[in-house]
């Protein structure tokens, strides 16, 4: 079941399901930039569970502002704190109301909002170079081994004749 | 009288420390910080504790010392390929996270997994929990001082591992079970094997049993130490064992059944005392039951298809290749660049390990995940561990830390 | 900092007690605990009965640096323990080695992202890198071995040109 709140009801309805028996699975950031028209770009994504009935629930919570601001719920879930604090992190909606807003898995002063979608993933060319500790120190010897009439061993040294392979 | 002797006055009549204008005595706390890097083999784990003494007031777990921006490389990589990324959070149990996994995509597909599929998925799951409760056995041990506890939970896992490297090639971190079933079919001469574990590990979990759980002083360093109440541990969002051991009867393996637990009976042990003892207890009550789940999934075994064959989704076999060119453009395709899941949104939990491990997993109606979060038991479990020593001495903090049982690749991601 | 004979002179007496020196060195490296990620349950499962490391003399894992000659980087180092690290190895007295164990460690693995340090090698300098996600025990015990090989022969400068 999946229902769509704004961030004004959020407060009270969250105490309703917490008194009405319901657990917090789940709570995580989601950044609709590009998958079509909404009309926040930042919502908050909450799943719950119930025990007794057995069933499942998703609440989706839109974030209203700039920054992107949701109610805390970590008094009404104290699970939530860690999970509010990652989604803060992560996206950079706050909370208000949290307890201790601060970034949890990225250094302190890291800036930028990693799982945002114009953040980018941040790969690194990879270089390919010649093996830079190949001893070459022989006239012949080639830096291929399949070259060179010289061999070297696994530690980059001329094995000379006589020695083992 | 002047400041100077006014000290030395003081001094003189109260000793040397009253020179020390804000020393209170009554205020000897001293903030220390244990790890990223300690002893303790649960990872890069920071915590920051308050001690009066050698009694811990507070402590506060900081991490993100292993994180590895592993959501936002899921949404790099193609449906089949973030199987490989999502193997790695939690590194001990890494069939559990491709089993949660696949099952979100699954649900997105609307597809179903032959039965054969679901048998060898479960099978290997309960392995992973047998292998990953060994590896918690021998770091309990290891932390309270009873070395001998690493080597034996190691020597069972070794026997476990080889399993693994039969069937996926891999002893951790298998790209095995994907979304559709699993990557190959089990290799002859599987059941040999399996069946040589079931019959050999009840006596030595008997054995290791007799080791710790009647030894008077495991006993008295657990028992007592780290109580968490019912309510304390619903409130603060544990699950698995911490959650069965403080009497909350919940299983999602039996409550809200997935995969083949429905065809298979078994028992979720629980404890009422809520110490380091009764997750002990019920972690090794779990192995057992484990063993009873595999040894039913191994005689009921179906045959059949392993994985769903529908071409858009798999690779066809090669010789099929050899004869149909729409094969060989469907191979191609998906090799490039993979299927295409259509839009939505999906929320699956299985009962890993250490409790409830989901993943919510948002599709665009591209070949990638639109967003893809993992809900690691570890991360939530962590918050337990705040109020639970709170009082207790630091001895019993490592004890605590290791029946808490944290997994920092899933804390961090 | 060189062998014994750097110190008394290049001669037949001191060259015999650099190999008594280096023999001594490699016989009983003693690892620090910097296990991360899943490199180190490998790592520690080389440890462990099956593939024993003890018959190295390399079982006591030390957990104070100071008191270590040999560093395992065992699993992914991200940007938050990348300054950890480099503490832990400044910590460690000479001689001391590097081992990096694993892809993540060697080159930044399966993750080329923000959030990695792509390769220890931009740490800290590393003797002997060891490939695998995860390595088997038994690759970690080849780069050990091929350590030894390295000690022996007196090269424990190889490599560290920016010290």
């Amino acid at each position: 079941m999946v229902t769509t709140i704004s961030a004004g009801d959020w407060s009270e309805r969250a105490q309703a399901l917490a008194a009405d028996g319901w657990w917090l699975a789940d709570l995580c950031g989601v950044d609709h930039l590009r998958i079509g028209p909404r009309d926040e770009r930042f919502g908050v994504v909450v799943q719950l569970l119930h025990h007794e009935r057995k069933e499942r629930q998703m609440i989706h919570v839109t974030a209203v502002g700039d920054p992107p601001t949701v109610p805390s719920i970590a008094a009404v879930w104290p699970t939530a704190d860690f999970m509010e604090r990652e989604a803060f992190d992560m996206f950079g909606i706050v909370f208000e109301g949290h307890p201790n807003l601060t970034r949890i898995l990225m250094p302190d002063e890291w800036e930028g909002y990693p799982l945002r979608k114009d953040y980018g993933v941040g790969k690194v060319a990879v270089e390919f170079v010649e093996q830079p500790l190949l001893q070459i120190s022989t006239p012949g010897q080639g830096p291929d081994q399949a070259e060179s009439k010289v061999r070297v061993d696994r530690l980059g040294q001329v094995i000379e004749e006589g020695d083992a392979p | 009288m002047s400041t100077a002797e006014k000290i030395v006055t003081e001094i003189e009549t109260r000793g040397q420390g009253a020179f020390v204008e804000s020393y209170d005595p009554s205020d000897e706390r001293m903030v220390i910080n244990m790890g990223p890097v300690h002893p303790s083999t649960h990872g890069v784990l920071r915590l920051l504790l308050e001690l009066d003494g050698e009694t811990v007031t507070k402590c506060l777990p900081i991490i993100g010392y292993l994180h590895t921006g592993m959501e936002k490389e899921c949404e790099d990589q193609n449906w089949r390929g973030a199987v490989t990324i999502v193997t790695r959070m939690d590194y001990l149990a890494p069939l559990s996270n491709e089993q949660v996994y696949s099952m979100a995509v699954e649900e997105l597909l609307g597809i179903e997994v032959p039965p054969r599929g679901k048998y060898i998925r479960t099978m290997l799951a309960e392995l992973n929990r047998l292998s990953s409760h060994l590896v918690w056995f021998g770091t309990q041990g290891l932390d309270m001082g009873a070395m001998s506890a690493m080597f034996y939970g190691f020597r069972e896992r070794e026997v476990i591992l080889d399993f693994y490297e039969m069937v996926t090639g891999l002893r951790m971190n298998h790209g095995y079970i994907i979304p559709g079933g699993v990557w190959e079919d089990l290799p002859p001469g599987w059941e040999r094997v399996l069946r040589n574990i079931l019959d050999t590990f009840p006596k030595r979990i008997d054995e290791y049993e007799s080791l710790l759980s009647a030894n008077p002083i495991f006993v008295e360093r657990t028992k007592g130490v780290g109580v968490m109440s019912r309510k304390d541990v619903l409130t603060l969002g544990a699950s698995g064992p911490i959650a069965r051991a403080s009497g909350f009867d919940w299983d999602l393996r039996r409550d809200m059944p997935y995969e083949a637990y429905g065809d298979v009976s078994f028992g979720v042990p629980v404890e009422k005392n809520g110490d380091v003892y009764a997750r002990y207890r019920v972690r090794v009550a779990e192995m057992r039951e484990s063993l009873k789940i595999i040894q039913q999934l191994v005689d009921k075994m179906p045959g059949g298809d392993f994985k769903n064959m529908d071409p858009k989704l798999t690779p066809p076999p090669r010789d099929e290749m050899n004869r149909s060119m729409e094969a060989v453009i469907h191979h191609f395709k998906l090799v490039t660049q993979g299927y295409t899941v259509p839009a939505g949104e999906a929320y699956v939990a299985v009962e890993s390990p250490r409790g409830e491990l989901g993943v919510y997993v948002v599709s665009d109606g591209g070949t990638s995940p639109y967003r893809c979060h993992v809900r690691d038991p570890s991360f939530v479990n962590l918050q337990v561990l705040g109020p639970m020593v709170i009082g207790s001495l630091v001895a019993d903090l490592i004890a605590c830390i290791a029946s808490v049982d944290p997994i920092m690749g899933g804390v961090d991601r | 900092m060189g062998g014994v004979s750097d110190v008394l002179g290049a001669n037949f007496m001191t060259a015999q007690l650099d190999k008594l020196v280096n023999w001594a060195r490699k016989s009983s490296l003693w690892p620090a605990t910097f296990g991360l990620a899943c490199c180190a349950i490998e790592m520690m499962a080389t440890t462990m009965p099956r593939h024993d490391i003890a018959r190295f003399g390399m079982e006591a894992f030390r957990a104070s640096p100071r008191q270590a000659d040999l560093m395992i980087v065992a699993g992914r180092v991200s940007q938050k323990m990348a300054p950890v690290l480099r503490q832990i190895y400044d910590q460690m007295t000479e001689p001391k080695w590097v081992i990096s164990m694993g892809a993540c460690a060697s080159t930044g693995g399966v993750f080329n992202n923000y959030a990695l340090v792509q390769g220890v090698d931009q740490i800290v300098p590393v003797d002997i890198y060891v490939p695998g996600c995860p390595p088997r025990p038994e690759m970690l015990i080849d780069g050990i071995m091929l350590l030894h090989e390295k000690i022996r022969r007196g090269e424990y400068t190889a490599g560290r040109i920016a010290g």
